[in-house]
């Protein structure tokens, strides 16, 4: 079905949407443009108005959107227009089309009364709330779910909270299709984050080939030459370790996926703030967007929980026995 | 203390796959005195290494993409993969002719006469030959276009005098793949040449040097009038530099593509070692964020080594891009073993012998990974190759 389509071919077409997206008034126009080029239901079923696509085409999509600093949830809503189909294609179909706005929040369970790191959830019409038992609820805003404005360090897509006061109504994402929307996020994140940091080197690369100083532009120097070398290995190193995760015979692809993002969330910080650096004093300005790169990659490591994935990956490591030439060794612990 | 199965719980291969043919090969075939990972006194010594690495070329586990004519198995990279996996995976020894197979071996085939195919390939996968790499001298480390080492022409072949250092494995090696110059120095690239030298050929003087690791492989080589007939001469004259960097570029992308699972395979004997006395493991609890960097590393060189593996079954040029796993392998790995050497360095006095094995083996591993950023391209000259040939950056305005 797919044999005469190549993800690639969506680069282009991403790039060209996001860049109309640049002069949209506000996100509600972003999700129009993004939801007629079918940008946003790229993975979701035909029957709920998406191309039914595989995971890898969505790929240049986020990355063209972490590039072009895209004011619009586009991880959350490529991933419910896809987990919500079975459940509500209609209103799939609405996300799909970029009609209806919503969001996911990462962070909070809706026991708490209160889950927060949601990206613009403050323009919102629903907002995905995970619940203790590993559900999820895709719940309108308003009423008993109501957001609240929180400090946000991503400027182009900031998070919002939302309390919530009283029943929680909506389609229900079951915890099986719940763990899959978060490990196709890893996949997303990481697809955005690329292309977020690939964006930041090109601009130092750049700078650096355009700024003269002591008589001599900034890349002749050494020093300049291999920070950007290196950039250059963690960009590629995201870009090689997805394109490896995602094959259908790659060995633990859980694992495989969960390296990769955890991997590239570190990698792309250091990135954005390598080009920081390259810039000087310009880059420390708000009118060069590397802050705002390094604000949305700093956002999407705190929403994919980088910190806590890392500690529990070692976890599961010091707990294993993974290699039968070491068998023999004695297991007391 | 943590519940877990005791039960190992590796992936197993395909019955039937490359990878399971390779799998049981090694366990049917190393011995504990070649295992890396126990610490028996003495060792294998170097004739069962080689012996055992003779055997591995029976078994299918080299050669695997050279092709039938020259001693090969005529397979394709695929299967080079599973192999090295395999090979990865377990504490197998390090390969005695590594040059021999993954440096000589390709440059013969890119270059060399048919008869000297023939002849030559064949017996490095036998192990009749070993080779060394004359490439590196005293004025001539990283920059290769300095090198001094003068091939001149007599009536009897050529004379070859100069001096070669780092050379790893000359005192035990048959054969040298020297690069040596036929022009003026000034010249740089053009000019270089490469020949297959015997090293029992009289002016030959090797002279071994101790590494930090107390090892005596490295070694200086003097070329004093050696005399190289022209049939031990590798393609024309002027094509030295062009065919050595060619090759190299690809090996660097494919030569010990075991390196990834090997890795992988090291964390997984410093896990399991630790797990063997309550003490070790609650050391070893305090390093699980550092531990998971390293596991994440592994997946990630995993992904730079199969898009190369993918663009070489494309028909690809690799190019600048073999720098990329070896830059990022390097580093992460001498990380690991950083880690690692400290780990083991809190290791009770009283620790059993699979600690004291696990101790050892990391305390190697930090040593000697000191090299891994020095060697077949420092770090520098690799974040120079990205710069230049990868990103393209201009030095003048």
């Amino acid at each position: 079905m797919f044999d005469d389509l190549d993800p690639k071919e969506f680069e282009e077409t991403a790039a060209a949407v996001v860049d109309a997206c640049a002069s949209a008034d506000d996100a509600k126009a972003r999700g129009a443009l993004l939801g007629e080029a079918g940008l946003i239901g790229v993975t979701a079923p035909e029957d709920a108005g998406g191309l039914g696509l595989p995971l890898d085409f969505a790929v240049p999509v986020l990355s063209a959107a972490g590039a072009g600093l895209l004011g619009f949830p586009l991880i959350e809503a490529v991933l419910l227009a896809k987990a919500l189909a079975p459940v509500d294609a209609d209103l799939a179909g609405r996300i799909a089309s970029g009609e209806t706005l919503a969001t996911v929040a990462w962070q909070g369970r809706a026991e708490d009364g209160l889950v927060a790191a949601a990206p613009l959830g403050q323009e919102a019409d629903h907002v995905l709330i995970l619940r203790a038992d590993g559900s999820a609820v895709l719940a309108q805003t308003g009423n008993a779910v109501t957001a609240r404005a929180v400090p946000a360090l991503d400027v182009d897509a900031p998070e919002s909270a939302f309390d919530i006061s009283g029943d929680l109504t909506g389609p229900v994402l079951d915890a099986a299709s719940v763990a899959t929307l978060q490990r196709e996020a890893q996949v997303l994140r990481t697809a955005f984050v690329a292309g977020s940091s690939d964006r930041c080197l090109t601009l130092a690369a750049d700078y650096a080939q355009d700024r003269s100083q002591f008589g001599k532009i900034l890349a002749a120097n050494q020093v300049i030459r291999h920070r950007l070398s290196r950039d250059k290995l963690a960009v590629s190193t995201m870009r090689n370790g997805l394109k490896r995760a995602l094959k259908a015979d790659v060995e633990d692809a859980d694992l495989a996926i969960e390296a990769t993002w955890l991997g590239t969330a570190r990698a792309g910080i250091s990135v954005a703030e390598s080009a920081i650096q390259v810039f000087g004093g310009m880059g420390f300005t708000w009118e060069v967007p590397l802050h705002r790169h390094l604000r949305q990659m700093r956002a999407q490591s705190a929403y994919g929980a980088v910190a806590q994935a890392t500690e529990g990956l070692g976890d599961r490591l010091i707990a294993a026995r993974t290699n039968e030439w070491y068998g023999e060794i004695e297991h007391v612990v | 203390m943590t519940h877990v199965d005791p039960k190992t719980e590796g992936a197993t291969p395909a019955a039937g796959s490359y990878a399971a043919k390779t799998r049981a090969w090694i366990q049917a075939n190393l011995t504990d005195e070649l295992r890396t990972d126990r610490c028996l006194d003495p060792g294998a010594t170097l004739q069962q290494k080689i012996d055992f690495e003779a055997a591995q070329h029976i078994g299918g586990l080299t050669g695997i993409m050279w092709p039938k004519d020259y001693g090969g198995h005529g397979l394709t990279v695929r299967e080079h993969l599973e192999a090295n996996r395999e090979i990865g995976l377990s504490p197998m020894p390090n390969a005695v002719n590594s040059i021999g197979k993954e440096l000589a071996g390709p440059i013969i085939m890119a270059v060399g006469r048919e008869d000297q195919k023939r002849d030559l390939l064949p017996k490095i996968l036998k192990m009749e030959h070993i080779w060394c790499q004359g490439f590196s001298e005293p004025g001539a480390g990283s920059d290769l276009a300095g090198l001094r080492t003068r091939a001149e022409k007599t009536a009897d072949g050529w004379k070859v005098n100069g001096q070669k250092i780092w050379t790893s494995g000359a005192s035990k090696s048959q054969r040298c793949l020297l690069l040596a110059r036929s022009g003026k120095p000034e010249d740089r690239h053009k000019g270089l040449m490469l020949f297959a030298v015997p090293m029992d050929s009289p002016g030959i003087d090797v002279r071994e040097i101790t590494s930090i690791d107390g090892a005596r492989s490295f070694c200086e080589v003097f070329f004093n009038d050696v005399i190289v007939d022209d049939a031990n001469m590798l393609g024309s004259p002027d094509e030295g530099w062009a065919a050595a960097t060619r090759v190299l570029s690809i090996e660097r992308a494919t030569n010990r593509m075991y390196r990834s699972w090997r890795f992988q395979s090291e964390i997984d004997h410093l896990v399991m070692g630790c797990q063997s006395d309550n003490r070790t493991y609650k050391i070893l609890r305090g390093y699980r964020r550092e531990l998971a960097q390293c596991r994440i590393d592994v997946e990630l060189l995993k992904g730079h080594v199969e898009a190369l593996v993918d663009d070489l079954l494309d028909g690809k040029e690799i190019g600048p891009r073999g720098s990329f796993p070896k830059l990022f392998w390097s580093e992460a790995h001498q990380r690991f073993a950083q880690m690692a050497y400290e780990i083991v360095s809190r290791f009770p006095a009283d620790s059993n012998q699979a600690l004291r094995d696990l101790k050892a083996r990391m305390e190697h591993i930090y040593l000697t990974g000191r090299a891994e950023t020095i060697y077949a391209g420092t770090t520098e000259i690799q974040l120079d190759i990205i710069a230049k040939r990868i990103l393209k950056l201009k030095k003048a305005a």
